[in-house]
């Protein structure tokens, strides 16, 4: 930089590094902390990821994350590894209704009670949006505070 | 083709944005005209003292040059710290998964990335980043690149206005852009997204016990605030790799439609603004025509085929339909959020994700977005506006050759950062070495790629994959020059206006606030633009559609 | 002396006659092709000289590397196969036709500008001029066109003759109007050492004059070569043309270079001269050929009607004008008013009237006098005092006085007039040449020679009688006001102090004025009328003729206060000139048009001259103007939109071998191996099919500008989409049925 430029030079970069630095401390401090506040102070159980417990007050994951069940007494989701999130806790009522006979078999539940199970946990619709879906985590949950004794296994694991 | 239902879903959420960003267009008008409102109590004093601090001369108007290289100069200051922030976070604050610093080459392209509102990424954040690199980084990168977006098409706007003296003052402008326009938005839109359950926590990762006993870890974060400015600032970058895929970021169909009226009620607002501001209003109606004419081509092609109801790389709470709406809606504004992975979108609806890159307006980027409509403007005026029998004129200022030129050189830049990278991709073999094959599937990814890198748009297919030093480096390159290029030409043209002589419109001149015109406008666009890709786009996605693809998880052939 | 009166018209009359005949279209493109045109064409294929023009350069790049692939295909490996050969020297020969039809064109535009330039310099140097030439110590008069004239010539100038060049005076003093030139209406005199300037007239006398500049130095010549020239400096919406059209090659380059890459990278095996068919098909071929001719062409069209222009911006510029101003004199009305009616007042006859305004109008040589007899000698109000008029006292009009007359001496002897060619009839024939008479008998034959009084008639502004005569009736003002309002012009008319009557001279309309007022209305331009009339009578005009907006009561100086005002509110405007006044004006104006007829100093201010002097004839340069930029605009457009219909024909042939499926993309199911010849012949007979239009221009009625816009866009713009699609099938199936390709 020749010599003559200098104060040119210094006279822009003052704002030019003092607009990065207070953009810093507006946008990617004061912004994000207080939504946290707000966040956490208002609406804890969103704020903080949506946790789901079992009856005896166990937390064992999120309501909008895969659980990953796999045994046949629960509702299983979709193969992970086919979704876009690789976590996708949701199933579709086709999808669900097919694990009927199996949840049925394995548990003893009729099947009717399961498909109302179903047919009263639906998700995602409103007004004319959305198409409806399960989530899974929804329904062992509550097929577990329903059938504690099928269910007890689980329960007891603590 | 769609159901009825969802015909209806479309137009009532397309039309809700549109009324809103209309009835929000003259807020933003006098944001930048500061004029007086009542915010300014609270305001004035801080944006002051922010002035005085830095040595700002309010009143000062800049030209052209001193307008585009204040905001660039900002911008690579602001890449500075937060590459250092980047590769540094180890020893900062707020890493409770102790996540090491990020390579170089990965850092670069972030920072690049990120301050050009690109965001395309090559990491998943859930992985990499701790809280206070999501938080400094990335959300701080999102906030600015939007605001020096908004900056930049607000100051284009200004060079068409009678007896303007300039384009206005960068650092005002930006200022004002972040403390009126995007942090009360995005504090609205960041407590309703977490009220719909999107997270906001600074304590770690939950490690939990699934209901089986297997171990788990709920990734939990300073989501919301971050997802509010990616989609109001159609910055795109996900606070996870999946993006809005991933359930915690966008937990259900309403958070899903939320975040799709976010993504587009600026870029909307903004083909609004351009009539307010120079005091024509009907000159908005080419600019607001040519966005959504565009948008609803790009839509129709994208549901030719009928969406999936679920399928794989979908999610369930959104299935074929959402996902392809967001697709093309995160095109056309150039957001490049996803809540899908492009894998499992079907080819023409990644065509019609193409056609919003390459056009950039439909309604584009904010700021950018505007600008790219009024380039577009001026060529179709001056190469058809011939035809009614005068010099080509807009808003009375005569188009000269300098300003074709300059018209000239950034449609230029397009075709040239997008096929040339392309093409070395594949002839080094930089391609071939993560995965894609000399096919329709493979070919789509890479020019979609770099597409998404000129366009400033960030959505990709190759996500981690694309964590190489070559795409790393190239992107940035590609990102770099699609965005600073374009914008440098078109302030240039502008600035040239300022003080030119200009006729009041008369009875002779050409109408450009007309129907035909706004319709040619869209025909010469899709010529000028759409067709110039056409064999490249024949070799993609159209190949991969006559080759029968329902998605590009199959392994795709030539022959 | 009033033999000296029936010399014959004016050079400008002639010439708008002449001229008329020969106007309309351009005479048949194909009689301009001549083998000097084609070889000349062929010329022109050379490199170098095809540089000015980048996109028909680039084709011919291309013509040589498919030429070079036919001649060695093996050195091409990945990118030509023997088997194609005859395949590339057909292609290598479309693609040289094509450039050649874009040279072609060139050829064509400027064998058409020098035709209508060389006849437009004919009219210019018609003037035949007296040169004095001396042999064996005797001057000896050689008549010699006014070309043929060099610096140094000495000429004999008479009474009556136009100066034909700018000459210095070496013997003789005479009395010369350069009213035209200067705008002083006082004859000026000229003596030895004195300098005389081209278009000057001499009044009086006769003098000997050395040449001083040759005639291709003129002001007209050195235009008509500017504009000739093939070093002709392009407009500047032809540079801002360019300038996209290099643009798009470039793109269209980069596209070619990603597609051969990627085929050779990727195995697509696309053959190079595919490529280039698809690069030349999709490069702005039509335009690129047709741009110099076209814009050569309006310049041609404007010499087509005697109108030469300093730059081809100019008439672009006219294009634009927004506001036109008109001069009532010479572009509404025939340039003078025409007796109609005499009007007489109580205790007069029309026959009176007649007789003393036939009187008083003798020596007066202005369309309007003559205009007076005539209406006189169609009633038969033939003065028997005629004879005596050869000796009057002749009272000149004057501005001062704004009347003229004539006094009857007393006591001269009247004489009957006699009939036949040697009296009233021949004297009638020769002073109206140029007018059909009525074959009327003067019935003044035998009338008495009783009243050999000393008379004296005046006639004039009818404020300027009032004063000269005992009384006026009081109707008077009233009766004025009433021809004023009708648009006329009232002429007092006294005889011995009394006021006989009026005169009622009426403006007369050109013919066509009035459509062409209601064109240039449609185009969204303004016409504004200017006038020396008074407010009542210029309405009433501007009212005839469809006009709103004029300014009365104007001199030649208030134009440019006039053009200022409208550039003020950001106008572009147009106006004629041709005096010396107007000069400031036409210069100020942004398109100027001065009459040939005019001054120097007004020609050299003006952007264009009218060799014809014919001032409605900015109207025609305005509609010229909209033709060049529309006829370039049609062309562009209809180039580029040819494009969308050629991407279909070759993509889906591109990779024929490799990539079968895109096969689904040819929609117009064309042969495989006709695909792209059939685009490349489409690509290259579009040019000798669009050279009439580009040379004739866009045919357009007036209309507002988005009619215009839309019109034109439906033409050439959709039209440029469908016209491929169709042709290419067309000449697909010529290529395959009768061809057997």
């Amino acid at each position: 930089m020749p010599e003559e430029n200098k104060p040119k030079w210094r006279k822009h970069a003052r704002p030019i590094i003092g607009m990065a630095v207070i953009s810093l401390l507006i946008c990617g401090l004061f912004f994000p902390l207080l939504i946290t506040g707000i966040a956490q102070a208002t609406m804890p159980y969103q704020a903080n990821g949506s946790r789901a417990y079992l009856p005896n007050g166990r937390l064992v994951g999120s309501y909008l994350i895969d659980n990953n069940f796999t045994e046949p007494v629960f509702f299983q989701a979709r193969n992970q590894s086919l979704t876009a999130s690789g976590v996708d806790p949701d199933i579709t009522v086709p999808e669900a209704q097919a694990q009927v006979p199996r949840i049925s078999n394995w548990t003893g539940i009729s099947q009717t009670t399961l498909l109302n199970l179903i047919n009263s946990n639906k998700e995602g619709t409103f007004w004319i949006f959305g198409s409806p879906y399960l989530d899974v985590l929804n329904l062992n949950l509550i097929l577990i505070q329903q059938y504690p004794q099928i269910y007890q296994k689980y329960v007891a694991n603590t | 083709m769609i159901s009825p239902l969802e015909i209806a879903e479309l137009v009532l959420l397309l039309a809700v944005v549109l009324l809103t960003a209309w009835l929000y267009a003259p807020f933003i008008v006098k944001v930048f005209k500061r004029t007086p409102s009542r915010v300014d109590k609270l305001l004035n004093p801080i944006e002051n003292s922010i002035y005085k601090l830095l040595g700002i001369q309010v009143d000062r108007s800049m030209g052209w040059k001193e307008y585009f290289f204040s905001a660039l100069l900002v911008n690579i200051a602001q890449m500075a710290i937060a590459f250092v922030i980047l590769t540094e976070q180890g020893l900062l604050p707020l890493n409770p998964m102790h996540f090491h610093g990020m390579s170089w080459d990965l850092a670069l392209n972030t920072v690049v990335s990120f301050a050009t509102n690109t965001n395309l990424q090559h990491y998943a954040g859930e992985m990499t980043l701790s809280y206070f690199s999501q938080m400094t980084a990335i959300q701080f990168l999102q906030f600015t690149s939007a605001a020096t977006g908004l900056c930049c098409g607000v100051a284009m706007v200004r060079g068409f206005i009678l007896q303007s003296k300039g384009l206005g003052n960068f650092y005002v402008d930006f200022v004002r852009a972040i403390t009126r326009i995007f942090i009360p938005i995005c504090f609205v839109a960041a407590i309703i997204l977490v009220a719909l359950g999107v997270p906001q926590t600074l304590s770690g990762y939950i490690t939990v016990q699934t209901v089986e006993g297997a171990t788990q870890q709920v990734l939990v974060g300073p989501v919301a605030s971050l997802v509010s400015i990616m989609q109001v600032g159609t910055n795109g970058g996900g606070y996870y790799g999946a993006n809005s895929a991933y359930p915690l970021q966008n937990p259900s169909p309403i958070t899903d439609l939320v975040q799709i009226f976010l993504m587009l009620l600026i870029p909307t607002a903004l083909c609004f603004i351009f009539g307010d501001y120079i005091g024509k209003k009907k000159e908005s109606l080419p600019i607001i025509v040519g966005a959504y004419a565009l948008f609803a081509i790009d839509l129709g092609i994208a549901f030719i085929p009928n969406p999936v109801t679920v399928g794989p790389g979908l999610e369930t709470r959104f299935g074929g339909f959402m996902s392809t709406f967001w697709t093309v809606v995160t095109t056309a504004v150039t957001t490049g959020s996803v809540n899908a992975s492009l894998s499992g979108i079907h080819p023409l609806a990644i065509l019609a994700a193409f056609m919003g890159m390459l056009i950039q307006s439909t309604p584009g980027g904010k700021g950018v977005g505007l600008m790219y409509l009024l380039m577009y403007i001026i060529i179709t005026i001056f190469i058809v506006g011939l035809m009614s029998g005068r010099t080509p004129e807009y808003l009375g200022i005569k188009i000269v050759a300098r300003d074709v030129k300059l018209v000239m050189v950034a449609f230029l830049i397009h075709p040239l950062i997008i096929i040339i990278p392309t093409v070395i991709a594949y002839a080094s073999g930089a391609a071939a070495a993560i995965g894609m094959g000399p096919n329709s599937l493979g070919f789509t990814q890479i020019l979609y790629e770099y597409t998404s890198s000129a366009a400033n748009n960030g959505s990709d297919f190759l996500g981690t994959l694309g964590n190489t030093p070559f795409f790393n480096v190239s992107t940035a390159i590609v990102i770099f020059l699609g965005r600073y290029g374009p914008i440098m030409c078109l302030l240039a043209l502008s600035g040239s206006m300022l003080g030119r002589k200009r006729a009041t419109a008369t009875e002779s001149s050409l109408k450009t606030s007309s129907w035909t015109f706004s319709l040619v406008l869209v025909a010469s666009i899709l010529v000028l633009v759409v067709l110039t890709f056409f064999p490249f786009l024949a070799l993609g996605p159209i190949l991969a559609y006559f080759q029968g693809h329902l998605n590009f998880f199959s392994l795709g052939l030539w022959v | 002396m009033s033999e000296t009166i029936a010399v014959s018209t004016s050079n400008t009359e002639q010439r708008t006659t002449k001229t008329s005949e020969e106007r309309g279209k351009t005479p048949g493109l194909f009689r301009l092709i001549s083998g000097k045109v084609l070889v000349d064409s062929v010329v022109r294929l050379n490199p170098v000289s095809l540089l000015s023009n980048p996109v028909m350069f680039i084709v011919e790049v291309t013509f040589f590397i498919v030429l070079a692939m036919a001649v060695d295909p093996v050195a091409f490996a990945h990118v030509a196969s023997l088997s194609l050969r005859a395949f590339y020297i057909e292609v290598a020969a479309i693609l040289l036709i094509t450039v050649w039809f874009a040279t072609l064109s060139d050829s064509l535009a400027e064998k058409q500008a020098r035709t209508t330039a060389n006849s437009l310099r004919k009219i210019e140097t018609e003037v035949m001029t007296k040169k004095l030439v001396i042999e064996g110590g005797e001057t000896k008069v050689v008549p010699t066109p006014s070309e043929k004239l060099r610096k140094g010539d000495v000429i004999s100038l008479e009474k009556n003759d136009v100066v034909p060049i700018d000459c210095d005076v070496t013997a003789g003093i005479a009395m010369v109007d350069e009213s035209l030139l200067t705008g002083e209406s006082t004859p000026v005199r000229k003596a030895p050492g004195d300098q005389l300037i081209g278009g000057s007239k001499i009044i009086s006398d006769s003098l000997t004059a050395r040449v001083n500049v040759n005639p291709e130095e003129t002001y007209i010549n050195q235009m008509i070569r500017l504009v000739e020239s093939s070093k002709r400096p392009k407009t500047p919406n032809e540079q801002a043309v360019t300038i996209v059209l290099i643009g798009l090659t470039a793109i269209f380059t980069i596209i070619i270079i990603g597609m051969l890459g990627l085929s050779i990278t990727l195995g697509l095996a696309a053959d190079l001269s595919v490529l280039i068919a698809l690069y030349v098909c999709l490069l702005p071929t039509t335009i690129g050929a047709l741009l110099p001719a076209i814009g050569l062409s309006g310049i041609s069209r404007l010499y087509e009607r005697r109108i030469v222009a300093k730059s081809g911006k100019s008439i672009e510029t006219a294009g634009d004008t927004d506001t036109i101003l008109l001069d009532k004199t010479g572009t509404i009305t025939v340039g003078n008013r025409q007796a109609i009616e005499f009007l007489p007042f109580d205790g007069h006859t029309e026959r009176e009237i007649g007789e003393a305004a036939f009187l008083s109008s003798w020596h007066d040589d202005t369309p309007e006098g003559r205009s007076i007899i005539r209406l006189a000698y169609e009633r038969g109000y033939i003065p028997k005092e005629l004879n005596a008029l050869a000796l009057s006292e002749v009272y000149e009009f004057s501005a001062s006085t704004r009347t003229s007359g004539v006094k009857l001496q007393k006591g001269q002897g009247f004489m009957l007039p006699k009939t036949g060619e040697k009296g009233t009839k021949g004297r009638f024939r020769r002073k109206f040449a140029d007018v059909s008479l009525p074959d009327i008998e003067p019935e003044t034959e035998g009338a008495g020679t009783e009243d050999e009084q000393e008379s004296e008639i005046i006639k004039g502004a009818p404020d300027s009688i009032r004063a000269l005569v005992k009384s006026v009736p009081a109707k008077y003002d009233s009766v004025l006001q009433g021809i004023s309002q009708a648009g006329d012009t009232p002429i007092g008319i006294e005889r011995n102090g009394e006021l006989l009557g009026l005169i009622r001279l009426k403006d007369v309309l050109k013919p066509e004025i009035k459509d062409k007022v209601q064109d240039v209305k449609a185009m969204g331009i303004r016409p504004v009328m200017i006038t020396g009339d008074q407010p009542l009578t210029a309405r009433n005009i501007a009212k005839e003729v469809g006009i709103e907006e004029f300014v009365p009561q104007a001199k030649p100086e208030d134009k440019y206060g006039i053009v200022r005002k409208e550039q003020a509110q950001t106008r572009v405007v147009a106006m004629i000139g041709d005096g010396t006044n107007d000069a400031p004006a036409l210069a100020l104006a942004d398109v100027g048009l001065a009459m040939d007829s005019g001054t120097q100093a007004a020609k050299e201010a003006a952007n264009m001259v009218d060799m014809e002097s014919n001032p409605a004839k900015i109207i025609d340069v305005v509609m010229l103007g909209k033709q060049l930029l529309m006829t370039r605009g049609a062309v562009t457009a209809f180039s580029i939109a040819n494009d969308v219909a050629k991407y279909f024909a070759i993509v889906p042939v591109l990779f024929a071998t490799t990539l079968p499926q895109l096969e689904s993309l040819n929609i117009l199911h064309l042969g495989l191996h006709t695909a792209v010849l059939s685009a490349l012949i489409f690509n290259a007979i579009i040019i000798p099919l669009l050279i009439p239009l580009a040379m004739r221009g866009v045919a357009f009625k007036p209309a507002n500008t988005m009619t215009l816009f839309l019109r034109n866009t439906l033409i050439y713009g959709v039209g440029g989409i469908v016209a491929p699609f169709v042709g290419i099938k067309l000449i697909d199936l010529l290529l395959t049925l009768v061809f057997h390709l």
